[in-house]
């Protein structure tokens, strides 16, 4: 059983908003809707609630046609961006909310144990009788989940929930929230637009694109074979290098050529490779600061930039005029416009249609 | 789907109301005005003659010369004194409290009120204008004297209807982050540069409501010179509103119908036009690269 | 450009409001220099006090105790615009009924500079921050990027601007923008030389700009260092778990002399030097040891802590593996390729340069 999205299209003042979606997600399935701001996730998201209805297509929970279904009848429950709470509840108040209005009358005694134990998943037992005004942003949005938790639904849809939180926080939810789902049985189907929200937390992912789902499946195979360009770039920490080459035979090997240090040795995928040029793409974390190998190929540059994300460094490094990342994992400053020479692993790329998009072949050995 | 049809629901009385109090009259106005009437005879259809002769009379353009006259001088006078109050306004503490409710008491007084009132502060006899003007040798006489007579309906509209003006401005500029001032005291601005860079810029969105507020509202005065002078002496204070009101009432139906579309669309164009001249000044402001 | 100097300064809001009882430190003993052209960073979460320090540093507000100084002079009787202090705000602040070029040139024509003067430098800047075919535009009209690089410039085109604080300067802007922006801050700043003092809540930001970061917490300096020297040396517990994705691992520990670190019935061997050092400050520690240098193995080793997998969280570069020894999680780096599950029993080694050791939140040793 679970949640069947069928050739769903949402037109918005003769806009596409949403593209003929189809989708499916399982029960025991961790969904992320992953796709930069404006993509459609949260049309997605706010149809699957049953908060707008699609054009065309229907919507299917365990079978049953729920398209026509208002929000309340769909028996879902969903956490948003802003943390929205009521402000003259106590903590306890928001999360037995939903509880209280129930349809199936629970006793007193049943709504306490289902605030009481998901407030101490949530780990906000030791403020429920706070109001809203007097917690942070991160123990709102901890009650925000908590409540929707408590109404123990089968599926709990949530639209970024941790945008609004510091660097901190995001960090520690997104473990927490990992760790949560998987006890609760049911489906969540997450939007962001964070891909590593997608890669620490989700058993499967759905890039978006223009109202579009490009590629939707378990985060593994997504990730080691990106149906597209824009899948490999974007569903990748910190991102993933996407350069033009040309094809080109030198000494009887195969080429893929974007400047004539930054050669790609193709020779074994010629039977693949039709055409004259290709996008290449390598992860950033595959682009190494030392010669790991004879094999590596060896670019120079200079330093545009050096980020310290976390406990990493991402390298910008200007190679001819062409933008080349490097994930170190290690915190370390350069200078901008130091000189440094950049070492690929031929046998890490992935080689794509500059026509189409489209994964043809690729280096990288599972 | 279901969603949709209920708010229809919901929106039929107020669309009733607004049938019967705007709609029908008005269609009964464009009715009158292209039709001779008289009396109890029948009416008859004249098309766009009753057109012609307002455009032609001479009343007719005296009426709106002075409507304009008077809608000109009192954006003239109440935007930049609003403007002046609210900045001059308290800010923070109890001076705020005290300010909003000094300036929203002639807001509150309903029209006929202020009429009355100001007619008993400028009659002759016992009015307290009269009185305070003459210890200073000036006679004044709002029933018989041409000039008297406007000055005070305008003086009276300045009293009534700046505040609005006062508690829009007010409103912006409170809503103005600090951050733009502390920049522009970094910057070295003077107060008079910090006020056409940050403050007026800054209200324009404000102040272009006020303005049309301003001059959609003074241009259909009526209630203060009808009360105050009866539109007198003479026809001095006789404004676009009682004109075409004074019409309707002797029965030239046809007359009134075809004056009131022309002032409805006088209304319509110079709004506007002002709208479109003030959005765009904003934007036009530059300094030569 | 002036090097500035924060000297025991104290600052209360209430006491400044004329609060008599219960009164509270905003600011605590505060002593911090930067140097002429420095790139810094004052970092801590919301209410930590390093807006209140910005302020005390350009001027608007005077401190309740202590003095401030440029070059070594007192300013602290200065308002903001005498002491030449620039500012860029969290919200692009722009002139919009004028032009990038009006509102560049605005500060130093309200200083009566002549106008090819005023031409000359405001091209200069222009090209500095890559926006001179901007100069022509309605400021108003901009994108929030280009309107801070506007902001920054008016900031920077006065010769004797003392230093540029930078107020969250990206807390606005589009996240594909942030980047553009965070490279032309640090640029502009390296080319001219500026002392810019970058206050945020994002360490990301702060590491990535400065080159010195005083982190803060609860009013008081928590630590002042170049970024590498927090993430190896935290002065604090909170620098430990503030810095770095993700934070330092903290574990209660009890040390003996014979080098033993024990927590909850397990334990592993420490030289007895570094143990003997440690006793003077009390046997009963917090050890801290970031995510990546825990050496996670499959196989059960001497001098290693057992626990079991809880979860693993896989960025592509690396895994993030979350061990549990029953009421304390530690976190692990595993490479990408090294295969561990949840529910796999794991052995954590602890090499010895990579502890740190903390009592009452501060680093012993």
């Amino acid at each position: 059983m679970g949640i069947v999205v069928e050739n769903v299209t949402k037109l918005h003042q003769g806009y596409k908003k949403l593209d003929n979606v189809n989708l499916e997600v399982n029960d025991g399935d961790f969904s992320v809707l992953l796709a930069p701001t404006g993509s459609g996730k949260t049309t997605l998201l706010r149809l699957l609630s049953g908060i707008e209805k699609p054009t065309s297509g229907r919507i299917i929970f365990d079978g049953v046609d729920v398209t026509r279904l208002s929000v309340q009848k769909r028996n879902i429950a969903m956490v948003y961006q802003q943390f929205v709470n009521y402000p003259s509840f106590t903590i306890y108040e928001n999360i037995a909310s939903p509880l209280r209005v129930a349809k199936e009358k629970l006793g007193e005694k049943e709504i306490d144990r289902r605030v009481r134990s998901n407030a101490e998943l949530l780990g906000i037992s030791h403020i429920l009788d706070h109001l809203p005004q007097e917690i942070s942003g991160g123990q709102q949005q901890r009650t925000a989940l908590a409540r929707a938790l408590a109404k123990g639904t089968k599926y709990v849809f949530l639209d970024e929930p941790l945008a609004n939180l510091d660097y901190k926080l995001r960090e520690e939810l997104r473990s927490e929230l990992k760790l949560i789902f998987r006890e609760k049985g049911g489906a969540i189907v997450y939007a962001t637009p964070e891909p590593i929200d997608a890669l620490g937390m989700a058993s499967h992912v759905g890039f978006m694109h223009k109202g579009r789902i490009l590629q939707y499946g378990p985060v593994k195979q997504v990730y080691h074979n990106p149906r597209y360009v824009e899948v490999g770039e974007y569903f990748s920490y910190p991102t993933m290098n996407i350069l033009e080459g040309e094809k080109v035979e030198e000494d009887g090997r195969l080429y893929i050529k974007v400047t004539d240090q930054f050669k790609i040795d193709v020779s074994p995928l010629h039977q693949s490779l039709m055409k004259d040029r290709y996008y290449l793409g390598i992860h950033a974390h595959a682009v190494s600061t030392n010669r790991e190998s004879d094999k590596m190929v060896q670019i120079d540059g200079s330093i545009q930039l050096s980020e310290a994300v976390g406990s990493d460094t991402e390298l910008h490094v200007d190679h001819e005029g062409l933008k080349v990342i490097a994930l170190m994992q290690e915190m370390i400053s350069y200078g901008i416009g130091e000189k440094i020479s950049l070492y690929l692993d031929p046998e890490r790329f992935y080689l794509f249609d500059v026509d189409t998009h489209e994964l043809c072949a690729k280096t990288v050995k599972e | 789907m279901k969603y949709d049809n209920k708010a229809w629901l919901f929106l039929l009385p107020a669309l009733g109301v607004m049938a019967l109090s705007a709609f029908i009259p008005l269609m009964t106005v464009v009715n009158y005005s292209l039709h001779y009437i008289f009396s109890g005879a029948i009416p008859e259809f004249v098309g766009f003659a009753n057109f012609i002769e307002v455009i032609r009379d001479a009343k007719f353009q005296g009426a709106l010369g002075r409507q304009l006259l008077f809608s000109i001088a009192i954006l003239a006078v109440q935007m930049p004194l609003g403007i002046a109050i609210a900045l001059s306004m308290p800010k923070k503490g109890v001076g705020v409290a005290i300010s909003l409710v000094l300036l929203g008491i002639p807001l509150l007084i309903p029209y006929n009120v202020v009429g009355i009132v100001w007619r008993l502060f400028s009659q002759s006899d016992i009015g307290l204008i009269p009185e305070v003007l003459s210890w200073i040798g000036y006679e004044y006489n709002v029933s018989l004297d041409p000039i008297d007579a406007p000055v005070t309906i305008f003086l009276l509209d300045v009293w009534h209807w700046t505040p609005l003006v006062a508690l829009l401005a007010y409103a912006g500029y409170l809503a103005i982050p600090d951050a733009f001032y502390r920049a522009a005291e970094i910057d070295g601005a003077s107060r008079w540069k910090t006020f056409r860079y940050v403050t007026l810029p800054k209200l324009r969105p404000v102040l272009v409501l006020g303005f049309l507020l301003r001059f959609m509202d003074s241009f259909k005065i009526y209630a203060e010179p009808l009360l105050l002078t009866g539109g007198g002496p003479g026809d001095t204070t006789t404004f676009m509103s009682l004109f075409v009101a004074r019409k309707a009432q002797s029965y030239e139906l046809g007359y009134a119908g075809a004056a009131s579309i022309i002032y409805l669309f006088i209304v319509i164009v110079m709004s506007y036009l002002f709208f479109q001249l003030l959005t765009k000044l904003g934007q036009g402001e530059s300094q030569k690269a | 450009m002036a090097s500035i100097e924060l000297r025991d300064v104290w600052h209360s809001y209430d006491l400044e409001e004329g609060k008599k009882n219960n009164w509270q430190y905003a600011v605590e003993n505060i002593n911090i220099t930067y140097e002429n052209g420095a790139a810094v960073a004052l970092l801590g979460p919301s209410g930590c006090g390093k807006t209140t320090l910005l302020k005390i540093i350009s001027g608007l507000t005077k401190p309740t105790k202590g003095q401030v100084l440029f070059d070594g002079e007192d300013v602290s009787h200065l308002s903001a615009k005498d002491r030449h202090i620039a500012q860029v705000f969290q919200f692009p602040v722009v002139y919009d009924s004028m032009n990038v070029y009006g509102n560049i040139a605005f500060p130093l024509a309200n200083d009566g500079v002549d106008s090819s003067t005023i031409r000359k430098r405001v091209y200069e800047v222009a090209e500095i921050l890559e926006i001179t075919d901007l100069l022509k535009e309605p400021a108003g009209r901009l994108n929030p990027a280009d309107k801070q690089k506007v902001s920054l410039g008016r900031g920077i085109v006065r010769p004797n601007t003392a230093a540029v604080l930078l107020d969250e300067p990206l807390t606005v802007i589009d996240p594909k923008a942030q980047w553009g922006l965070r490279r032309k801050l640090k640029q502009v700043q390296k080319e001219l030389n500026f002392t810019m003092i970058y206050v945020t809540h994002d360490q990301h930001e702060a590491l990535t700009f400065a080159e010195k970061v005083t982190v803060m917490q609860v009013g008081k300096i928590d630590q002042t260092g170049t970024p590498e020297e927090l993430h190896e040396n935290p002065a604090s517990m909170f620098i430990g778990y503030f810095i770095g994705s993700p934070g330092m691992n903290m574990m209660d520990c009890t040390v003996a002399p014979d080098g033993t670190v024990a927590y909850n019935g397990t334990s592993f061997q420490i030289s007895k030097k570094l143990a003997s050092g440690l006793l003077e400050h009390g046997n009963e520690l917090t050890l801290g040891i970031r995510p990546e240098y825990v050496e996670l193995i499959t196989r059960q080793e001497k001098n290693a802590m057992s626990g079991t997998v809880k979860l693993v969280e896989d960025t592509g570069a690396y895994k993030i593996v979350t061990v549990t020894m029953g009421s304390l999680d530690l976190k692990a780096r595993a490479p990408e390729t090294m295969k561990v599950e949840e529910g796999q029993a794991v052995w954590m080694g602890f090499p010895e340069k990579d502890l740190k050791f903390f009592k009452d939140g501060k680093k012993v040793l």
